[in-house]
């Protein structure tokens, strides 16, 4: 015995030896726990189930942790058809010891068969429907419901009680008795079975008082010292009569045949049948659930497949990772054989956002191209544009001079010719924008020196 | 003699297996031995 307060073994003494708490009542707590767990014991070894129940309920009401008296309980429960409470029990006796734990067994017992498990949890749902069709007092409903009940589950007293309850209302006295044997055979010290096995004893007896009243129809007379008694109705028996008894007693037992022996071979090959049915649905139910598991697995995969599928059509579409590794590729390849002016254009074909959540390796090549290949074709395009301005080829002058500015923010000359562009093509509204822009951007620099004159000669022109 | 009103107001209806966790949970495990700790914690408090 472990003390209550430090968890130490105790010894003979009221107090703990090793934290000094008073352990006196505990002690007697504890061994009244284990004296109701015997008394239970008892009781179920000799099949009193009810009286096994209070006392291994009285047990855990002293000491809750008394793991033999719950999973003894829970067995008790399930020997009276009580499956759930059985359940319910073991599962908290594995919850208060995990280890080295009968219930284990029992629980695994219970769940290796799960169709079984269906079968009876349908028989209790089937129960208690036929609990309410008492109550609305549709009693032939609940004969046929409590009837399939204990089909599926034989030992479930309470099923065999209601039915025994039902047939002494309806004054079916012989299969009341039948029920209520069945019940205590199941448990033999049930207190509502005995009280309605009295109710009908007394209530055959009264019969049979009864019985016996109306038989006393009799004559009794003396003759002589001697007294006669003689029925009122006597027949001296002939030899018709015999015959016709024995033609009686041939067609009674032919009928006895018709209709006992055959209906019980009958039953025979339909249990036998129904046997075989309930394995093929055993099978049927573990296939089902095989196929189920199959279907979701199938599922999974499915969804899985969308998201790669997603994401490689990420990777491969328009705006995809792969294209960006072509651009960058053929801007490498056009800026190797000179062509700066498409290995630009290329290159900005890229999308900014791919490169910044590109690998490092691709985010640096692109940077080192971008630098000098924008560099470059700045230049060339300036060279063209100014080339154009030259020869007065305007409005190519612009196109171009606006890519230089565009690939170098730092080309202010592109940026003042451009102004110088709009002002020879008289489009003097974007001349001052740009003057303006240039004056702006590139203060005290010879550009900007030059374009606040020439924005003067087009403001003056306006 | 019996009054089949009154008898059947003594079945219950049993538990099915879709009740079992909720009457798991329900579970009154008060014990006298939880009663017995907090009868002596209590006293104990009250000495310190």
């Amino acid at each position: 015995m472990k003390c209550w307060n430090c968890g130490a073994d105790l010894t003979a003494h009221d107090f703990c030896t090793s934290c000094g708490a008073e352990v006196k009542i505990y002690k007697t707590v504890i061994c009244l726990s284990n004296r109701y767990y015997n008394e239970g014991l008892e009781k179920a070894k000799v099949r009193d189930l009810s009286g096994a129940v209070t006392c291994l309920k009285q047990s855990l009401k002293y000491n809750k942790k008394n793991i033999q008296a719950r999973n003894l309980l829970g067995l008790v429960y399930y020997e009276m058809g009580e499956i759930v409470a059985a359940l319910s029990e073991w599962v908290i006796s594995k919850n208060m010891q995990s280890k080295k734990n009968i219930v284990d067994d029992y629980i695994k017992a219970v769940q290796s068969n799960p169709a079984k498990l269906e079968e009876i949890n349908q028989s209790i749902k089937k129960y208690n429907l036929a609990l309410v069709y008492c109550k609305q007092e549709s009693i032939d409903l609940a004969i046929i419901q409590l009837k399939k009940v204990l089909l599926v589950n034989p030992k479930l007293i309470k099923a065999r009680q209601l039915l025994a309850l039902i047939y002494l209302k309806n004054e079916e006295y012989s299969l009341a008795a039948k029920e209520l044997k069945k019940a205590e055979e199941i448990d033999s010290n049930n207190t509502m079975t005995l009280r309605y096995l009295r109710e009908l004893e007394l209530v055959r007896g009264k019969k049979v008082n009864v019985v016996s009243e109306k038989k006393e129809n009799k004559v009794t007379y003396k003759v002589g010292n001697d007294t006669v008694i003689q029925p009122k109705e006597y027949k001296e028996s002939t030899g018709m009569s015999t015959v016709i008894n024995i033609i009686i007693g041939l067609v009674l037992g032919a009928a006895l045949v018709g209709y006992i022996v055959l209906p019980t071979k009958v039953q025979m090959a339909k249990n036998d049948a129904d046997k075989e049915i309930k394995q093929y649905s055993e099978q049927v139910a573990v296939k089902n659930a095989a196929i189920e598991d199959l279907e979701a697995s199938i599922e999974g995969l499915k969804v899985k497949n969308k998201d790669i599928q997603s994401k490689l059509d990420e990777y491969e579409g328009d705006g995809g990772a792969l294209n960006a590794y072509d651009a960058l590729l053929t801007a490498s390849n056009l800026y190797m054989d000179g062509k700066s002016t498409e290995a630009a254009d290329a290159i900005s074909s890229i999308d900014p956002e791919i490169v910044n959540s590109a690998k490092d390796g691709f985010k640096t090549m692109y940077e080192k191209l971008n630098g000098e290949v924008m560099s470059k074709a700045a230049n060339e395009f300036y060279d063209i544009g100014y080339s154009a301005y030259a020869n007065g080829r305007y409005e190519d002058a612009v196109t171009n001079l606006q890519k230089a500015y565009a690939m170098d923010a730092t080309a202010s000359n592109a940026l003042y010719y451009t102004g110088r562009s709009y002002q020879k093509m008289g489009d003097n509204e974007n001349a001052a924008k740009v003057f303006n822009e240039v004056m702006e951007k590139f203060p005290g620099t010879k550009e900007a020196a030059n374009a606040k004159t020439n924005l003067e000669s087009v403001t003056a022109s306006q | 003699m019996i009054n089949f009103e009154e008898e059947l107001k003594k079945f219950h209806p049993s538990l099915e297996v879709e009740e079992a966790e909720e009457a798991i949970y329900n579970h009154d495990m008060t014990d006298m031995m939880d009663i017995l700790r907090e009868v002596m914690k209590e006293s104990k408090d009250r000495v310190q």
